[in-house]
């Protein structure tokens, strides 16, 4: 048998040395103890949105469990036993309403939380790892979006999963197949239910809380990142009770918020893509659902498959628009590894211009598959809506613009600038949008090409002019 | 003596000799088969025309309008008075498209038009006994052009729009039979009892506001009531507007389920189709078809006929009689019951939903009121205020059901105002304590 590893008396009694003779708490109660959270001349109000993002998801369990001891997944039972559960189950109403709205919160929250990882380059070395776990929290809660969205079996859940699957088909190679994996057939039918079910309630949430605790045991032992040394170094706050009780504290008003908006807006907020009523049992022979669209964190991916055109370069559009996604998820997987001044301690602005400008990108899709003043009509007219989603993507550009004064980051603007370029070509001068985009990149890249070369120079002529 | 002189000359045969040369020549015409075209009866009809009336068919088929023996034959038997044969014979339009030589069916005005599988709107009989051509507005009247042209022109139809709209958006059909209905200065000339506020009526009307206002080319329009090519004086039996016709001329879009569909009452709720068979089988509606009393009332009686509208108020109807009166008050005020209960029950039904209330049961007792309003209503033409009472009790009980839910529903969606207003103060108090935990902690430090 090995050694105690408390640090206790071997002879004292009572639960707490028996327990920490044999694992060992004391050392674990030291490190909290003396564990501290690193303060910089930023906001702290970003440590938290990852306590946030696991508050939301602690909710998802919690919730997820108590609707499943009434839902019975099946043809004759999915939409049955969730109707139940909303109308007969003591409280079902609100657990069903609490999951649905947290869940939309958790991915609010843990985007935010993204954003800011990478605005403070907190993932550098040594905490590329983090960051990768993170980005495949991400991926996962996408995944249980997805996968759960089909379960009420309801005519826009059906409808909007067989226009989500679809997209599918455009993986070169292996679309069909993968088609018919995620569908079970060749059409969305229960047995699409039966996968997303068990993706939901058992693969997705075992895979999670893996990663889950990966990414906080990468934090525990790595620490939360310091901020940058160019920053200005403040005092740490203890971990335990500074940071973990203002950590309460915000769950607390997370809970309270959750509940109101549970209460008071139990089918969401109505918002395209953001509400979850009932409504009619799916009818696989009924005509498609009018005005079908995904959840609005998938608005940017189905905005853009509609912005390629039905062939480009020899391929299909839709799988141009899903090699561009894939790309751009990939090129924000490789961050870490990509951000090279990050990775020698130094100021990285075009990284954190090139997250804004993922945000305004992202922003303006969104908007557009809203169709943002396209009018009432059932069509809406295309140009009226890329000209009004113009001026809001214009003002998330200049939000963003003023968000970076106010930390202090202001200096490198070229992806920003290039996005809203795109913006004004499209939206106001009536460019298609993928010209658009070609022409803001091309431009991006001469501009960053003349930095580059800008910044060799500078480089030459120091190591040139240094005295020997 | 005189008078025997005119019998003798009357009674005397014609002359075929002195007939104008194409009727000889028709007269001598045979079928396939050897026997004469024109049979005894027609030769007997031709010869009890005045010569004049002979003459004008003369130059008719002179002309090689009126084509054939056979096309006089048909014209024959129409068996007009000579006047009436006579404009037949000066129209082009009428002889041309009377000629089954000439026309095909869907341009060919037969006597029998189901047999020569021709347009049933272009019966020839119908034609020959429309109230407009008897008065001498003949076809090119509405159609445009002049009776005395020997082809079609551009000027047939210049009146009209393109035949593609006109057969969708039918709107313009009130208005173009006004161009002379509403003119009380020309309609003078051929009836002066007769009313020309008729268009200004139908455009308060139900119909007119669907036909014009809203463009639904399903409302009853002009055509719908009166026809087309046999429209007669709403005297005549044979009028579909004869006060005994009225019924089915009412039904034949009122009972037509199908037709009817979508159409719905100001409070939403179907519009019946049983009217006229309930009318039917009521004491209005044996008075008026069956014992033949003309003066019970019918459709129009109470719905009125060019200002078509649902009946304001029965009592002003039948306020000569009090039971009749009482009758008719105990309907109104059954069905506005009914009606401001149904108002009452749906108007909450969004906001609960909304708050994520289980308005389900809810929704059905307002469908089974629904169903209750339909069927009371539908009581209305059996003129029996038993039954009438028997079918409005389910609407009564579902409105009191509904009342009961509502008032249970909103007691629920109080107590999660609560219930959450509670949680709220708990987890506020909590809150509290951790912030001024953290602010001992905060001064402790400094301290």
């Amino acid at each position: 048998m090995s050694a105690p590893t408390g640090g206790t008396h071997p002879e004292a009694k009572g639960l707490y040395p028996w327990l920490d003779r044999r694992y060992g708490i004391t050392p674990l109660i030291e490190f909290l103890k003396h564990k501290e959270v690193p303060i910089g001349s930023h906001s702290m109000i970003w440590y938290y949105l990852g306590g946030i993002t696991l508050f939301f998801f602690t909710i998802q369990l919690v919730s997820g469990v108590l609707l499943l001891a009434y839902y019975q997944a099946g043809e004759s039972t999915s939409y049955e036993s969730i109707r139940f559960i909303t109308t007969k189950v003591p409280f079902g109403w609100l657990v069903r309403s609490m999951h649905c709205w947290s869940a939309h919160l958790m991915i609010l929250s843990l985007v935010t939380h993204m954003l800011s990882t990478m605005v403070l380059k907190a993932y550098r070395p040594p905490r590329e790892l983090t960051w990768i776990t993170g980005f495949l929290l991400f991926a996962f809660a996408l995944g249980f979006g997805f996968s759960g969205y089909l379960l009420p079996w309801n005519e826009l859940a059906f409808f909007a999963t067989a226009v989500g699957t679809d997209s599918m088909k455009a993986v070169p190679g292996i679309g069909e197949w993968l088609l018919q994996v995620m569908r079970g057939g060749t059409d969305v039918s229960i047995n699409t239910l039966y996968r997303f079910f068990a993706l939901h309630v058992v693969v997705l949430p075992l895979l999670t809380v893996g990663i889950v605790a990966f990414h906080l045991i990468f934090i525990q032992r790595q620490g939360m990142a310091a901020p940058m040394a160019h920053d200005k170094p403040g005092r740490g706050m203890k971990f335990f009770p500074d940071f973990a009780l203002r950590d309460l504290l915000l769950w607390l008003v997370c809970l309270i918020a959750l509940a109101s908006l549970a209460v008071f807006l139990p089918y969401g907020p109505g918002i395209p893509g953001m509400e979850w009523e009932l409504g009619k049992k799916a009818n696989p022979l009924a005509p498609a659902y009018p005005g079908i669209k995904p959840e609005w964190y998938f608005l940017w991916v189905y905005q853009l498959l509609k912005e390629f055109p039905a062939h480009l370069f020899g391929m299909e559009g839709s799988q141009a628009a899903i090699a561009l996604v894939s790309v751009l998820f990939a090129v924000w997987a490789l961050v870490p590894w990509l951000d090279r001044d990050a990775r020698s301690n130094r100021a990285s602005p075009a990284f954190t211009d090139l997250a804004m400008a993922a945000l305004v990108f992202l922003a303006y899709l969104t908007l557009k598959a809203w169709d943002i003043g396209g009018g009432e009509g059932p069509l809406p007219d295309v140009r009226a809506v890329a000209r009004a989603c113009a001026y809001w993507g214009l003002v998330v550009a200049a939000a963003t613009v003023v968000f970076r004064f106010a930390m202090g980051s202001a200096r490198f603007f070229d992806f920003t600038a290039a996005a809203a370029l795109q913006i004004v070509l499209h939206g106001f001068l009536g460019v298609s949008y993928l010209a658009a985009g070609a022409i803001a990149v091309l431009l991006l890249a001469v501009s960053l090409g003349v930095r580059m070369l800008r910044s060799r120079n500078a480089a030459r002529a120091t190591v040139g002019g240094a005295p020997r | 003596m005189i008078a025997l002189c005119a019998v003798l000359l009357l009674a005397a045969p014609a002359d075929e000799s002195k007939y104008p040369a194409p009727l000889k020549e028709f007269l001598a015409a045979k079928n396939k088969d050897g026997s004469p075209v024109l049979g005894d009866a027609d030769r007997k009809a031709l010869a009890a025309l005045p010569d004049h009336t002979r003459d004008l068919l003369g130059a008719a088929a002179e002309s090689v309008i009126l084509g054939s023996a056979a096309h006089l034959k048909i014209l024959l038997s129409l068996d007009l008075p000579p006047a009436a044969l006579e404009l037949v014979a000066q129209d082009n339009c009428i002889l041309c498209h009377s000629d089954p030589g000439n026309q095909k069916g869907k341009t060919l005005f037969a006597t029998d038009p189901p047999a020569r599988k021709s347009n049933p709107l272009l019966n020839l009989k119908e034609f020959v006994s429309d109230v407009h051509f008897r008065r001498g507005l003949s076809c090119s009247g509405c159609h445009g052009g002049k009776p005395s042209d020997e082809m079609m022109t551009k000027d047939v139809y210049a009146r009209w729009p393109k035949e593609d709209v006109r057969h969708s958006d039918r709107s313009w059909i009130p208005g173009f039979c006004a161009n002379c209905h509403a003119d009380s200065n020309f309609m003078r000339g051929f009836n002066p009892t007769l009313p020309t506020d008729q268009l200004a009526k139908y455009q308060t009307s139900q119909h007119g506001i669907l036909l014009l206002q809203e463009k639904d080319s399903r409302a009853a329009q002009c055509v719908s009531c009166h026809g087309v090519h046999g429209i007669r004086n709403s005297r005549s039996r044979l009028s579909s507007v004869h006060v005994q016709r009225i019924p089915d001329t009412c039904g034949a879009c009122h009972s037509d389920a199908k037709r009817m569909e979508g159409f719905r009452l100001a409070d939403g709720t179907p519009l019946p189709t049983n009217q006229v068979a309930q009318y039917k089988e009521s004491v209005h509606g044996k008075a008026l078809l069956v014992k033949g009393d003309l003066g019970a009332p019918t459709c129009t009686g109470c719905h009125r006929s060019h200002a078509a509208m649902p009946p304001d108020c029965h009592s002003q109807y039948a306020k000569d009689n009090q039971q009749c009166a009482a009758t008719a008050v105990s309907f109104r005020n059954a069905l506005d019951t009914l009606v401001a209960g149904r108002a009452e029950i749906t108007a909450p039904l969004e906001r609960l939903a909304e708050r994520g209330l289980d308005v389900e049961p809810l929704s059905r007792t307002a469908s089974d009121l629904d169903e209750a309003l339909v069927q009371t209503r539908s009581k209305v033409h059996t003129f029996d205020l038993s039954s009438f009472q028997a079918a409005a009790q389910p609407g009564n009980d579902a409105i009191a059901k509904g009342r009961e839910l509502i008032a249970e529903e909103r007691r629920e969606a109080r107590f999660r105002t609560r219930g959450l207003l509670a949680a709220i103060g708990f987890m506020s108090l909590i809150a509290a304590g951790i912030a001024l935990k953290l602010r001992e902690i905060g001064k402790r430090r400094i301290t």
